[in-house]
């Protein structure tokens, strides 16, 4: 755009130069109509630089979390694949723990990863809690609460669609051997990114009393901000051995 | 700005106008490999988590 522009402006000026009129005026403004000039070109710049940041932000991020997703869920599959016998390898926290599908947020199977530093999350993956509070895995068995944070909007968006969950829909997480079905119990549109409870054992806003096995899903609110956080609370309704086939429960059917 | 380089480019309109796209394009690629992953933890758009800090 602005090649053609100045193009035009220099094919002009030239064109005027050899003129006999007194074409000095024209060919040199003065200071202030120069200083005016290069003003507004970095204007023209400002904004195309961040008409490119909102490209990046919201485009380019997503091609490459997915690509890196992609190969390391890739490798995750192998590694299942290969370890067939029930042993540690079952809890195998290095490449992935397992994959969350969730059908309302209609976004395939998102690969869930230790961690939920923005080095983790950029990889297009959802990461369960560390800090402030330990995420229970359900692969232990135990009661708890299984705390996960992913992107809402670049770095592979995974959790952008999760306003569309509503209660009673199922979040499945797949794990070498078992499927964990849960179903959605409440939702907290709207809280504070200090709230720290609503990763809690027993989160005070979800309206649980006792200790349950719980799964928290939470990104940021509204979309394109970070402002608020969303959060998602569900709980397990059932886990379903993993047949030789990987046949998907019926909630994911 | 734009007219000065214009006019510090070598060679024919189209020789100019190539040059241009290719230092658009290195531009673009220096902001989306090098600036814009630099730039984009210290803005406020992408925090996910709950936290105490």
């Amino acid at each position: 755009m602005a090649a053609t522009a100045d193009e035009n402006e220099e094919t002009e000026e030239s064109t005027a130069a050899p003129g006999p009129e007194p074409a000095g005026r024209r060919r040199r403004p003065g200071r202030i109509a120069q200083a005016v000039s290069v003003f507004g070109e970095l204007l023209i710049t400002v904004g195309l630089l961040l008409g490119l940041f909102v490209v990046y932000s919201l485009w380019w991020t997503n091609v490459l979390a997915d690509r890196k997703a992609d190969k390391q869920a890739e490798k995750v599959r192998e590694h299942w694949a290969r370890s067939t016998d029930t042993g540690p390898g079952a809890l195998d926290t290095k490449d992935g723990i397992g994959f969350l599908h969730v059908p309302a947020m209609k976004n395939g199977s998102v690969l869930v990863e230790k961690g939920t530093s923005t080095d983790v999350l950029n990889n297009g993956v959802a990461g369960y809690y560390t800090d402030p509070v330990e995420a229970v895995l359900p692969m232990t068995g135990k009661k708890g609460n299984f705390a996960l944070a992913a992107h809402r909007d670049g770095h592979g968006a995974k959790f952008h669609n999760i306003d569309k969950l509503r209660k009673g829909d199922p979040i499945v997480f797949e794990t070498r051997d078992e499927w964990y079905v849960y179903k959605v119990a409440s939702i907290l549109p709207e809280t504070s990114k200090y709230d720290v409870g609503v990763v809690d054992a027993v989160p005070k806003e979800s309206g649980w009393k006792k200790p349950g096995h719980y799964i928290t899903l939470t990104t940021c609110t509204p979309v394109y901000t970070s402002r608020y956080r969303y959060i998602v609370w569900g709980e397990l309704v059932r886990v379903q051995k993993v047949d030789s086939k990987r046949t998907p429960p019926a909630e994911l059917r | 700005m734009y007219g000065w380089i214009w006019r510090h480019l070598p060679g024919n309109v189209w020789v100019k106008l190539l040059v241009s796209v290719v230092l658009v394009l290195a531009v673009v690629y220096v902001l989306f490999q090098y600036v814009f992953p630099w730039a984009e933890p210290l803005l406020p758009f992408n925090d996910v988590t709950v936290d105490n800090q």
